[in-house]
C-alpha cells in the first residue's frame, strides 16, 4: 500500500495532493515560500494525528505542522521533502471551568473565537497577538505568542497550564493539568511552549483564564521625537501605572491605517503613543488622568482622553492589522515586509530608540517602526524587495544590528514571534553574545531526544 | 478587455500578505472542512498563483473552478483585511476568467452555471418560468399608469423550483446533473420542465410574502405597476457566476425594456436585485437613471402595533456586507418587537449558505446549518428574514418569518 493510500486509511478524503490544493500552504504570514509539500494532511482527532505520524516515523517523512498559518518567521512553511499537518479541524472548545480558571481547547481554535467563547463567563484568554482574529491556540503556544496585553498579563508561556501532545514517534503523552501548581519533575509543559513544533505536535491544551477587567479607557499621546516616546513609557512605569496595553506606531504605520481604514491623526505626528488603562468603574477617571499627567511631561503634541467603544474598537482593530496595512505604504509592487521582533527592558527604552532610528536611518531604506511598547517589543517593518539577494544582504545587516542594540540593552533577538527560518543567526548571536552556546547545545540535544529522525519542523529554530 | 482581467488579477492579489484574517470570517473554509482554497485566504493565494502562470505561459493549468465557486460572495473578508484586499472581488475576476475561456487550459466553466447563463438570455429567467412566476398576483389589480414599478426581479418565486431541483440534484448526484445541465445549456428551452417541479410549502410562503409586500405597500399610500408575465430576472446570476459581458448585454435590455415602458422608479424586494440594480446596472448600463429604492423604504413611518415578543434579524449580505450599508429593516423591526441580534450582524454579519445550493449543496447546508444555529441561540421566538434566499436556506423551523409577513401582521 503507497504511503498516501495509508494516510488515507487514517483520515479519508481529508488529504490534499494536487498543486491547486496545496499552494495555498506554500505560505504563512512571512515572506518565505515554502517547499512543495507531497500533501497537506487535516486531521480530525488527536488520534488520528497519532496515527499519522507512526506512519511518518516509520516510513522517515518530514513533518511540518500548520495552525493558523500566520507565522511570521516561516515556522509553517515547508523545508525540503515531506508532508503538512494542518490542525485546522482540531478546532472544538471542550470545557470551560470559571471556578479553576481554565478552558480546554484544541490546537486549531482560534484566538478570537476562544475569547468570543469565553465572553458569555466574563473571562478571557489573556495572551493577544494582533493577529489574534485567524492565528490558533497551537500555534500562538509553539511561538510563545505575545502580543498587545503582554504589558500587563505576560506572554502565552504564563497561561499554559496544560498539554497533550503526540510525540514524534506517535504516542500522546499529557503535559501539566489543570491545576494552577503542580511539581512533578521537569516541567515539559513550559518546554513545549515556544519550540515552533519541533518536538511533538500539540493536540489539546489547557489554558488559564481570567476575569475580564471591569472597565478599559484609553490615552492617545502624539509625539515628535522618539526619545520622548521611550521616556514617556519609562515614566509611567517608574510611577506605578501598568497599562494593559501600551502600543506606540511611527508616521508610516500611522499614514497606512489613515490610508486603510480612514482614520484620523494630527499630521505633524511622528509617533502615536496607544495605552489603555484597565481599571474599575469608580476609579477609571482618575487611573486615566493620572498616567496623562505623567505622559504629558515628555513633549506630546497632543494628549487625548476616550471612553468611547466603539473608537475604541475601531483603533484597536486598525492596530492589530497594522502589519499588513503598512504593506499599503511600499514604493513598489516587488516590495515586501520583512519583521523584527526585538525586545528591551522597559527601562532601557529611551537609549535603545535613539539607536535602533540611527541605524535605521545609516540604512536609508524605508522602515516602519511599531510595537508593544509597554513590554519593550519593537518591530520594525523592513521594506524589501526580498527576491533580490543584494536587498536581502542589507536587510539582514540591518537586522543584525538591531539585535545588537536589543542584546546591549539586556534584551533578546526575538521578542514574540520565534525564531523559524528567519532568525536563526540572530539566535546564535545572542547566545554568543551572552557566553552561553552551551544553551543552543542543550537546546539541540534535547530536540535530539525528542525527535532523534529530525521529522518535526527541521530546519526551523536550529 | 479580457487581458485587463489578468491585470485586474494582480493588482487584487499582490497587495495580500496572508495574515489570514479573512479565512477566519469566510462561511466556507469551515464549511469545507477547512480545504484552504475553499476560504478566503486560500482563494487569493491561488489568484495570484493562477495570475503568474498566465503571466509566464499565457494560460494555467490549474483546476480552479472549485475554488472560485463555491465562494458566497458574501464579502464578509472585505471588512476584516487590514492591507484592503477584497477577496470576494479575487473570485469575482477570477470567475470572468474561466467564463472567458481565455486563461485556463481546459475549459473550466461550471454546467450549472452554463445552463443557467443560457437560460436567462433565452428566457429573461433563469429557469424559464416567467408565466409562473406572476401567478401570485392573479388576484391583484395593480395601477398600469403608474411610472412607479413593484419589481419582484421573479427571486421571490423561483425560489420553490430552485428549492426542488437541489432536493433532485441531491438525489441524482453531481455527475449526472452536470450531463443534464451541460445537455440543457445547449437547449435552452428545455429548461422550461422544471416548472412543474416545485416545492409547495416554499411556493405557499413566498407567495404569501408577496402579497404581504402589496398589502404593506397600499397601505403606505403607494401606487405602481407590475410587468406579471412579461417581469424580466435582473440578471444577478450572469453578474455572479462571471459572465460579465452577457449581464451588459442583458441588463441594457432590462433598462431599455423599464424605459419604453415610462418607468422612473423601481421598487425592488429583495437585497440581490436591490443591490445589483442600485450598483451594477450604474456601472454597465449606460445611462442608466431609474430611482431604485426598496419596498422597505417606503415603510419607515408605517404604525405598527408594539410586542414584548422576542425576535432576531439575520441581516442578508447585500444589506450590510456588500456595498451598501442598509440598516432599514434594523430599525421598523426594532419598533415592532424587542430585537436580540445575533453576535454575528451588522458588518459581521453571516451569509446564509446561498445562493450557491445548486453549484456546491454541501457547503451551502453546513453554512446554513451554523447560521441557524447562532440564530436560535439569541433565544429569540422569531427568526426574521429579509431575503427569499435566506428564508428558504434558514427556514429549519417554523421560526422563520420572512420580514413583509411579520409586519403585514404587526402593521396597524
Amino acid at each position: 500500500m503507497s504511503f498516501s493510500s495509508e494516510i488515507r486509511k487514517v483520515v479519508g478524503d481529508h488529504v490534499l495532493e494536487t498543486r491547486e490544493e496545496i499552494i495555498p500552504y506554500l505560505k504563512d504570514a512571512s515572506y518565505f515560500v515554502g517547499d512543495m509539500p507531497d500533501m497537506v494532511v487535516l486531521p480530525g482527532t488527536s488520534k488520528e494525528v497519532s496515527e499519522i505520524v507512526k506512519l511518518c516515523y516509520q516510513n522517515d517523512v518530514q513533518i511540518t505542522v500548520r495552525g493558523g498559518g500566520t507565522s511570521l518567521t516561516g515556522s509553517s512553511v515547508l523545508t525540503g521533502k515531506g508532508i503538512i499537518i494542518s490542525l485546522a479541524r482540531l478546532d472544538h472548545i471542550y470545557e470551560t471551568s470559571v471556578e479553576d480558571k481554565y478552558v480546554v481547547a484544541e490546537p486549531g481554535v482560534r484566538l478570537d473565537v476562544l475569547n468570543n467563547h469565553l465572553l458569555q463567563f466574563n473571562h478571557f484568554y489573556p495572551p493577544d497577538p494582533a493577529s489574534s482574529k485567524s492565528a490558533t491556540v497551537g500555534g500562538t503556544i509553539s511561538t510563545n505568542a505575545g502580543g498587545l496585553r503582554a504589558a500587563m498579563y505576560g506572554t502565552t508561556k504564563d497561561w499554559v497550564l496544560g498539554l497533550e501532545v503526540v510525540l514524534p514517534t506517535g504516542e500522546i503523552v499529557q503535559f501539566g493539568g489543570k491545576t494552577l501548581k503542580k511539581t512533578l519533575g521537569y516541567d515539559l509543559t513550559a518546554l513545549m511552549i515556544g519550540a515552533e513544533g519541533t518536538l511533538g505536535i500539540i493536540t489539546k491544551a489547557i489554558l488559564k483564564i481570567w476575569p475580564i477587567p471591569e472597565i478599559t479607557g484609553r490615552i492617545q499621546s502624539y509625539y515628535t521625537s522618539i526619545e520622548d516616546v521611550g521616556n514617556a513609557v519609562s515614566g509611567l512605569k517608574r510611577e506605578g501605572v501598568t497599562p494593559m496595553i501600551a502600543e506606540f506606531m511611527d508616521k508610516i504605520s500611522l499614514d497606512s491605517i489613515r490610508k486603510t481604514k480612514g482614520l484620523k491623526f494630527p499630521e505633524d505626528a511622528e509617533y502615536m503613543l496607544l495605552i489603555d488603562i484597565a481599571s474599575t468603574v469608580e476609579s477609571l477617571e482618575r487611573n486615566l488622568q493620572y498616567a496623562a499627567n505623567i505622559l504629558k511631561k515628555f513633549n506630546p503634541i497632543t494628549v487625548n482622553i476616550t471612553t468611547d467603544k466603539d473608537e475604541m474598537a475601531k483603533m484597536y482593530e486598525a492596530r492589530k492589522g497594522a502589519y499588513a496595512s503598512v504593506l499599503s505604504e511600499r514604493e513598489s509592487a516587488d516590495q515586501y515586509l520583512v519583521l523584527g521582533d526585538i525586545v528591551v527592558p522597559a527601562s532601557k527604552l529611551p537609549s535603545a530608540m535613539k539607536q535602533i532610528k540611527e541605524k535605521i536611518k545609516a540604512y536609508g531604506g524605508k522602515v516602519s517602526l511599531y510595537g508593544h511598547i509597554g513590554d519593550g517589543n519593537i518591530h520594525a517593518h523592513i521594506f524589501a524587495n526580498t527576491n533580490n539577494p543584494e536587498d536581502m544582504k542589507k536587510v539582514d545587516s540591518l537586522q543584525m544590528d538591531l539585535a545588537r542594540i536589543a542584546i546591549k540593552h539586556e534584551g533578546s533577538v526575538s521578542g514574540e514571534h520565534g525564531i523559524g527560518l528567519e532568525k536563526k543567526e540572530l539566535l546564535k548571536e545572542e547566545m554568543k553574545a551572552r557566553n552561553t552556546m552551551g544553551t543552543l547545545e542543550m537546546m539541540e540535544s534535547i530536540k535530539k531526544a525528542f525527535d532523534p529522525k529530525n521529522l518535526l519542523n527541521r530546519g526551523k529554530i536550529f | 478587455m479580457t487581458a485587463d482581467l489578468v491585470e485586474q488579477l494582480r493588482v487584487e492579489t499582490e497587495k495580500c500578505i496572508s495574515c489570514g484574517f479573512c479565512e477566519s470570517v469566510c462561511p466556507t473554509l469551515s464549511a469545507s472542512d477547512y480545504v484552504s482554497i475553499k476560504g478566503a485566504r486560500g482563494r487569493v493565494l491561488l489568484g495570484r498563483a493562477a495570475h503568474n502562470d498566465i503571466k509566464d505561459k499565457g494560460r494555467t493549468e490549474l483546476k480552479i473552478a472549485d475554488s472560485f465557486y463555491s465562494c458566497l460572495d458574501c464579502y464578509a473578508c472585505v471588512h476584516v483585511c487590514p492591507a484592503g484586499v477584497n477577496a470576494g472581488k479575487v473570485s469575482d475576476i477570477a470567475k470572468r476568467v474561466i467564463t472567458s475561456g481565455n486563461y485556463t487550459k481546459k475549459d473550466q466553466q461550471k454546467a450549472v452555471a452554463k445552463m443557467i447563463a443560457s437560460a436567462i438570455m433565452k428566457h429573461k429567467n433563469p429557469l424559464g418560468l416567467r408565466k409562473e412566476s406572476a401567478d401570485w398576483a392573479k388576484s391583484f389589480d395593480f395601477d398600469d399608469d403608474s411610472s412607479t414599478l413593484l419589481y419582484t426581479g421573479n427571486m421571490y418565486q423561483l425560489m420553490a423550483y430552485s428549492k426542488s431541483l437541489g432536493n433532485m440534484k441531491g438525489v441524482v448526484g453531481d455527475k449526472f446533473t452536470d450531463i443534464f445541465a451541460e445537455f440543457i445549456s445547449k437547449r435552452p428551452s428545455l429548461i422550461k420542465m422544471a416548472g412543474s417541479l416545485y416545492d409547495f410549502p416554499t411556493k405557499e410562503s413566498m407567495e404569501s410574502a408577496l402579497k404581504s409586500i402589496v398589502g404593506l405597500l397600499r397601505k403606505a399610500g403607494i401606487k405602481f405597476r407590475y410587468l406579471g408575465e412579461d417581469e424580466p430576472y435582473p440578471g444577478t446570476f450572469l453578474y455572479d457566476l462571471g459572465y460579465v459581458d452577457l449581464f451588459k448585454k442583458y441588463s441594457t435590455e432590462i433598462f431599455e425594456t423599464f424605459s419604453s415602458a415610462g418607468i422612473k422608479r423601481v421598487i425592488t424586494i429583495d437585497p440581490h436585485t436591490y443591490d445589483i440594480m442600485k450598483n451594477q446596472y450604474k456601472e454597465y448600463v449606460e445611462g442608466f437613471d431609474l430611482e431604485i429604492i426598496h419596498y422597505l423604504d417606503v415603510l419607515k413611518d408605517l404604525k405598527l402595533k408594539e410586542s414584548d415578543e422576542e425576535i432576531t434579524f439575520h441581516e442578508p449580505c447585500h444589506f450590510v456586507l456588500r456595498d451598501n450599508d442598509y440598516n432599514i429593516p434594523k430599525n421598523i423591526l426594532s419598533k415592532a418587537a424587542k430585537l436580540k441580534m445575533p453576535p454575528r450582524s451588522g458588518r459581521s454579519t453571516m451569509c446564509c449558505g446561498g445562493p450557491n445550493e445548486l453549484l456546491f449543496a454541501g457547503i451551502a447546508e453546513r453554512v446554513s446549518n451554523e447560521r441557524f444555529a447562532e440564530l436560535k441561540r439569541t433565544g429569540a421566538q422569531k427568526i426574521i428574514t429579509a431575503c427569499p434566499i435566506c428564508f428558504v436556506n434558514l427556514a429549519k423551523d417554523r421560526s422563520v418569518v420572512d420580514i413583509a409577513n411579520f409586519l403585514a401582521e404587526k402593521a396597524v
